[in-house]
């Protein structure tokens, strides 16, 4: 991209014309979005599902370690994710509101602060695809790369508070196959990937039923199995586990 | 006739040699490439990687024989100037190889102590425990092999580590499940002593983690006067040592104190290492170290849990104790919440690699850094402890555990105004 930009330059500068080439425009940041909400279902779609249930498999083929994950949101920002990895048991996290929380048989259970908090809450808004102007102040595109053989714009998508992501859509299908971030962790900052493909209709909105994901040394895939739209929520599923309840009393007003 | 036979045979030498020749280019390229690829630092030790390649494969070119090529390797590594980096010949290899053990096991723990084979701890309901084998009893002689042959050739080479060597003499005293060994023992009246020992399933229960092995993994607590002692042989089995370790510590509210005795224990899962230091770590956003890859730095964060254990904390290490254990144990020691007794550990902190060269050799490699809280690396330099207090044989044979001993005395004199 940077090679084309300086040839774009130096043709300019010997032709001596000035002014944007009409030849081939990158089209806005903001066309591209709103592209991909269209043809993963469209606006209406995304407005009818208030609420849905999603069953994957995850599996670390390279430790052989597999796994399930359920995930539950609900309007406007509410989510519960369970999963269950062979070998390392159980782990949990959710939002509900303004509170981010994880727990786990590893780690035991913790809340998410700063920027790690902002992320989680973020990911918990309902239909983000859609809801992207709420997410990103920011949005600009940067140009086009190739992705397994296809071209796509790489669109920069920076939050208020936080990591910019940025997403690689396809010129020809609309649809993002890439998504890459540094992904704040208590950790730390870790890169992450992620791959989209194999787009399925579930209930009404084109999702991709395989995502690989590398975050730092370790990939993994999931597999979108089935998605639940506008089921029936158990009652209390976005309420705050006990133990995350006890360090919610013991923390400090966020 | 015979002119013509001598020339077969110095054309077959010759073929040999540049066999031999070519397998140690092959293995010179393979441990050029894995340092390459691998190494946690992309200039590995802070050196422009392919000018080493250029400056040693003409001397493996030119190596006369597998020493001298190995030579060269080794002064490659060297130039790393970090631990873990190690070619083995493929001859003391073979030593610590476990060619003919089993799943079989007595039941009896060992160490290498003064370089015998000390018997160190015996399962209940063993086969050793119930033909009458006890602490500090020196293991002779294991199906007819002397054991000090096999530790005096591995001690020559300074590649084998405490924990190889003891992996290495344990695995004589296993076979097939159902099957016998006959080891010869001396007590400690001086009296040799020879028996048929039974070989049984390993003591806990198989553990499946992804692509590992399964293994065995048992977890123990139990009261020790006003302190609890919690011992376990891997961090593997998340869910239910998890829960063990959690539950003993929530029974010792109102204890004096705890001991971890992670001796023997060789890690496993790293982040186990958190998960339990929140049991004991109150303070938030504390960290046992940190790991360096070349991506991604990982900080060992500690979550403190709702109920945080207040009182003294023991851990128990020696030179068995490798990886995760050595991250709990450097971590808690660094932040000064927990009083490290026993024997340096092992060193291997890190996910190291064995793997065997074209050669024949072996070649060890580590693939990150770790970094403890106190700034020294775990990596080849291991964690010294607070109080050095080594196994002897005169201590088990008088009943003792010297290093559990000194810990609970610790923690008495804690207590005490």
């Amino acid at each position: 991209m940077k090679r084309r930009v300086l040839n774009f330059a130096l043709a300019a500068l010997l032709s001596g014309i000035t002014g944007a080439f009409a030849a081939d425009p990158l089209p806005s940041a903001e066309s591209i979005l709103d592209r991909y909400v269209q043809v993963t279902g469209g606006k209406q779609a995304y407005a009818k599902r208030k609420a849905e249930i999603a069953h994957s498999t995850v599996e670390f083929a390279a430790l052989g370690i597999k796994g399930t994950m359920t995930r539950y949101a609900a309007e406007p920002d509410k989510y519960y994710t369970s999963m269950d990895i062979e070998g390392l048991g159980k782990v949990e996290m959710g939002v509900n509101g303004q509170i981010a929380w994880e727990n786990s048989a590893l780690l035991g259970p913790r809340l998410k602060t700063g920027i790690e908090r902002a992320e989680a809450i973020r990911e918990g808004t309902m239909n983000s695809t859609a809801n992207w102007r709420k997410l990103y102040p920011k949005v600009e595109n940067q140009g086009i790369e190739t992705v397994d053989g296809e071209e796509c714009y790489k669109v920069v998508m920076t939050p208020a508070e936080g990591q910019p992501m940025v997403g690689y859509y396809q010129k020809k299908s609309g649809l993002q196959v890439k998504l890459t971030s540094i992904a704040s962790t208590q950790m730390g900052d870790i890169p992450v990937e992620l791959i989209a493909s194999e787009y399925k209709d579930f209930g009404g909105i084109l999702e991709p039923a395989k995502v690989t994901q590398k975050t730092g040394p370790q990939e993994f895939s999931i597999t979108l199995d089935s998605v639940e739209a506008n089921p029936v929520i158990p009652p209390g599923r976005f309420d705050l586990p006990p133990d995350v309840r006890k360090l919610v009393e013991k923390a400090p007003a966020q | 006739m015979s002119s013509r036979y001598l020339i077969l045979l110095a054309a077959a030498a010759t073929a040999f040699a540049q066999n031999q020749h070519q397998l140690d280019l092959d293995s010179f390229e393979k441990v050029w490439t894995t340092v390459r690829d691998k190494h946690w630092q992309t200039k590995p030790g802070g050196l422009d990687w392919q000018a080493i390649h250029t400056e040693y494969r003409p001397r493996v070119e030119k190596s006369a024989s597998p020493a001298e090529a190995r030579a060269v390797l080794q002064e490659m590594l060297g130039r790393l100037g970090q631990s873990h980096f190690a070619i083995i010949p493929a001859a003391i290899y073979s030593v610590v190889d476990d060619e003919e053990g089993g799943p079989g096991v007595t039941g009896i723990d060992l160490r290498i102590l003064d370089g015998q084979a000390i018997v160190v701890g015996i399962d209940a309901g063993s086969p050793a425990e119930k033909l009458g084998v006890r602490p500090g009893w020196q293991v002779l002689r294991s199906g007819g092999r002397e054991l000090k042959l096999i530790i005096d050739q591995a001690r020559s080479n300074s590649a084998i580590h405490e924990l190889q060597l003891t992996r290495a003499v344990a695995a004589r005293l296993t076979g097939p499940i159902g099957g016998t060994l006959s080891a010869a023992f001396l007590d400690g009246a001086g009296k040799t002593i020879d028996l048929n020992l039974s070989l049984t399933q390993p003591r806990g229960t198989l553990s499946a983690f992804g692509n590992l092995p399964a293994q065995h993994v048992w977890f123990e607590s139990k009261k020790s006067g006003s302190s609890a002692y919690i011992r376990f042989n891997m961090f593997l089995d998340l869910p239910r040592v998890m829960a063990g370790f959690q539950q003993a510590v929530q029974d010792c509210k109102p204890c004096d104190g705890l001991i971890v005795d992670l001796r023997g224990n060789p890690g496993g899962i790293g982040g186990m290492a958190m998960g339990m230091a929140g049991f004991l770590v109150d303070k938030p956003n504390q960290r046992l170290g940190t790991m360096y890859m070349r991506d991604t730095t990982l900080n060992f964060v500690v979550n403190p849990r709702p109920e945080v254990f207040a009182g003294a904390v023991a851990v128990l290490v020696d030179g068995l104790s490798a990886s995760t254990s050595e991250i709990f144990a450097g971590g808690l020691k660094d932040l000064g919440r927990a009083r490290v007794f026993g024997t340096h550990t092992a060193a291997a902190a890190l996910p190291s690699a064995f793997e065997r060269l074209p050669n024949g050799d072996g070649f060890q490699y580590a693939l990150a850094n770790y970094i403890s809280e106190g700034g020294q690396p775990l990596e080849g330099l291991g964690v010294t402890p607070d109080v050095e207090v080594p196994l002897t044989r005169a201590a088990l044979l008088d009943g003792h555990d010297s290093v559990i001993d000194a810990a609970l005395g610790w923690i008495r004199r804690q207590k005490t105004p």
